[in-house]
């Protein structure tokens, strides 16, 4: 797999210059929740990258799947190696579109609702994904956006052995936070 | 048949004991750990981006000890610090990713300072990755 991110990046150096209409970070934070009636399981990941082009509307995530950290060795062994097989599907990717973006002024101070609609690819599967998010950009002009969602195991073929059925819930739910810096040369 | 039940309790207990041991195992102690590799931080950077997928096989999961240059130290959530080293590429580094108790260490460096630093090699994306970083020198 190449890596799509540094294509994005090269294209942006060489088609736009300075015009500042992309943003990027790569210490975007994406944590989950598991709430299944034994036991609550939650792993966090600090070095998600992502790149938002705001005249196309155009987005991408990505996160290294090995670098999710739980409070326990054992649960991120067994996410690793059973349930997420990361050494085959290290990556998770996000493509999509922010729908709504006409609305959004990267001028003004304001917190701006926008809907995301892409492919999210885990665990090798690929899924159609729509999610609400937030865009916020403070009075120095600076540009985060968050959003929270829920995916089904299932759907990304994470088989949850019967055994350990009532330690893992079948739907864990996604907050990711990410604050951008525009893109600019020798950012 | 008293001493097969006694059998049988010891037993549970040592499963129960091994259980416990193994569901609170710690986590790998990367301070203690020796080194898989030890290499420049460019030199990381450029396997992965010569030949991702014979990276991923060679350095994943393993401890790696790079050394570089300091570019950019930034607080992370929960008291963590990332600090990314230099690599040929102007865009891209090395993400070394500190927990809160080995940030303070590293708290101080900074930007153009040579290090060195050993962490789990997770991957790459726009940047190789290492976590649970220990700064070395």
């Amino acid at each position: 797999m190449k890596n799509v991110f540094l294509a994005v990046a090269l294209i942006a150096f060489a088609a736009t210059g300075l015009q500042a209409q992309k943003y990027f970070t790569r210490e975007g934070s994406i944590s989950f929740f598991s709430d299944a009636p034994l036991e609550k399981i939650e792993a966090h990941n600090g070095q998600a990258t992502s790149v938002i082009d705001f005249e196309s509307g155009k987005m991408e995530i990505a996160v290294l799947i090995k670098a999710f950290q739980f409070e326990k060795a054992l649960m991120e062994e067994h996410f690793n190696e059973n349930y997420m097989e990361s050494s085959k599907y290290p990556k998770a990717l996000f493509k999509g579109q922010i729908a709504d973006l006409k609305g959004v002024d990267l001028e003004k101070e304001g917190t701006y609702p926008v809907k995301v609609i892409g492919s999210m690819t885990i665990h090798g599967v690929t899924n159609e994904l729509e999610v609400p998010a937030e865009l916020t950009i403070d009075k120095e002009g600076v540009l985060t956006g968050n959003t929270n969602f829920e995916l089904v195991l299932a759907d990304y073929e994470i088989a949850i052995p019967s055994v350990v059925k009532d330690n893992i819930a079948k739907t864990v739910k996604v907050t990711a936070n990410f604050n951008f810096q525009e893109f600019k040369k020798g950012s | 048949m008293k001493n097969a039940l006694i059998v049988v309790a010891l037993l549970a207990l040592i499963g129960v004991g091994v259980g416990l041991y193994l569901y609170n195992k710690p986590h790998k102690d990367i301070a203690h750990a020796t080194p898989d590799f030890e290499l420049a931080s460019a030199q990381l950077f450029a396997d992965f981006e010569t030949d991702e997928a014979a990276a991923q096989a060679r350095y994943l999961d393993k401890v790696v000890e790079v050394s570089g240059t300091v570019r950019e130290v930034s607080a992370a959530e929960e008291g963590g610090l990332n600090v990314i080293l230099n690599t040929e590429s102007d865009f891209a580094g090395v993400i070394c990713q500190f927990n809160a108790e080995q940030a303070e260490a590293a708290a101080g460096l900074q930007t153009g300072q040579e290090v060195t630093i050993k962490g789990v090699c997770t991957g790459m994306l726009m940047d190789v990755v290492l976590i649970r970083c220990v700064l070395i020198s």
